[in-house]
């Protein structure tokens, strides 16, 4: 049993379907035409890739991006686009983080982005082959607690890890030193 | 407005409109330009009208409904502070001083404790904070016809090595026309942040003179200075005229 946090990388790029995906791409990329002139003010360089290495400060580009798109993500309700649990039922997340992956100022369809979830605390309860069973916060000390499945999969990733060790485990060790 | 509201509305507008699609043939007899609302007759006996031209609306956020949530007067977004009532004049140095409507203003500064929102890691005052997802005190507005974007904040407290200030960018006609920043006389400055919500911070160390950013030009620094009138019990407002050569 451990207690663990898990993330998950959403990719959106011109390829989107979805409303809240066109919505943050859309969103970001009017954001991207307006505030990258303050690192290539004579249009000078067309892809973030060249702008970042003309100007380092151009990575503050990731943060300013991503409050043009905070509404949006607020829209999701916590819950990760595009993962879901074996009976189909929604992950939540705590921690959204935006990350400008490339544009180009002159065309969209260049235009990629990530936004990565992060859950908060689950317990890990069991793993079953790709299969973890989880439950919702620390229950490492409860006998009886809810869990769901999730599989692991492509874009999903253990971003934190701690090791159960029983509170009479610690006592124990502790009164031997 | 709901989406399907929004739908409803267009579908009678488009119903009452003479939105007559069978016209317009080769065969016109005069022509039309986008600016005007031209009629044509066409050689066969229909007519039809361009259709005027509108404001692209409440995009870059597709599905219309939805307005970009940092346009917005109030960026306070529940921070605690004295108020702050910051209006930005914009005006056209190269046309008589003119005003300039429509120009977005963007401003962004830090908190009473110095941080600022959307940004992880942050060292301060009250030990590493991350307030990534958060927009407060943030925000943009479009000049009215006055020329001016009215903004309701609070007063900025500061973070180590920099003085008390306000960021701001202006773009005209989406391109990006000025960058900068603003301090305040030290005098408010100093009595605001003894106050009871910014005591734990106390004063700012840097002062306006010895700044990295406002330090370099004593002529700037007057230039970057917003008068305000007002007090610490019932907040302070002031004007701050931006000029931009257009």
């Amino acid at each position: 049993m451990a207690l663990i946090k898990l993330a998950y990388k959403q990719i959106i790029d011109a390829s989107a379907q979805g409303k809240f995906e066109r919505s943050v791409l859309q969103a970001s990329y009017q954001e991207f035409l307006l505030k990258m002139q303050t690192y290539n003010p004579n249009r000078e360089f067309k892809t973030f890739t060249a702008l970042k290495v003309h100007d380092g400060r151009a990575n503050s580009l990731h943060y300013k991006l991503s409050f043009a798109v905070g509404h949006f993500i607020q829209t999701l309700d916590n819950k990760i686009p595009g993962l879901s649990d074996n009976l189909g039922n929604p992950v939540k997340f705590e921690i959204p983080q935006f990350e400008l992956i490339e544009s180009h100022i002159n065309d969209i369809s260049s235009h990629k982005v990530a936004i990565t979830y992060t859950t908060g605390i689950l317990t890990l309860v069991n793993q079953l082959a790709e299969f973890m069973v989880l439950a919702e916060g620390d229950v490492s000390e409860k006998f009886v607690a809810d869990t769901f499945i999730l599989k692991m999969q492509q874009g999903l990733s253990i971003t934190s890890y701690q090791e159960y060790q029983p509170e009479s485990l610690f006592k124990d060790t502790f009164q031997q030193v | 407005m709901e989406r399907k509201s929004f739908l409803r509305t267009f579908a009678v507008a488009a119903a009452a409109g003479p939105l007559l699609i069978e016209a317009c043939k080769k065969d016109s007899t005069s022509t039309q330009t986008d600016s005007t609302t031209t009629t044509t007759t066409s050689t066969n006996g229909t007519t039809c009208t361009t259709t005027p031209t509108e404001t692209e609306g409440p995009y870059p956020y597709v599905g219309g409904e939805i307005t970009n949530p940092l346009n917005r007067a109030d960026v306070t977004g529940g921070q605690t502070g004295v108020p702050l009532a910051v209006n930005f004049l914009v005006v056209n140095v190269n046309d008589n001083c003119n005003v300039v409507t429509g120009a977005r203003v963007d401003i962004w500064h830090c908190n009473k404790d110095g941080y600022y929102s959307g940004y992880a890691n942050q060292p301060g005052l009250l030990g590493s904070k991350s307030y990534v997802g958060e927009t407060w005190l943030r925000g943009y507005l479009l000049t009215d016809s006055s020329g001016l974007a009215k903004f309701t904040t609070i007063y900025p407290g500061w973070y180590g090595g920099r003085a008390t200030h306000i960021h701001m960018e202006v773009f005209v006609n989406s391109v990006l026309k000025k960058v900068s920043q603003l301090t305040f006389s030290e005098t408010i400055s100093d009595a605001v942040h003894v106050s009871t919500l910014y005591a734990t911070h106390g004063v700012n160390p840097i002062r306006n003179a010895n700044d990295s950013v406002f330090g370099d030009s004593a002529t700037d620094l007057a230039l970057e200075t917003l008068a305000l009138t007002g007090s610490v019990s019932a907040g302070y407002s002031g004007t701050f005229t931006l000029g931009v050569a257009l």
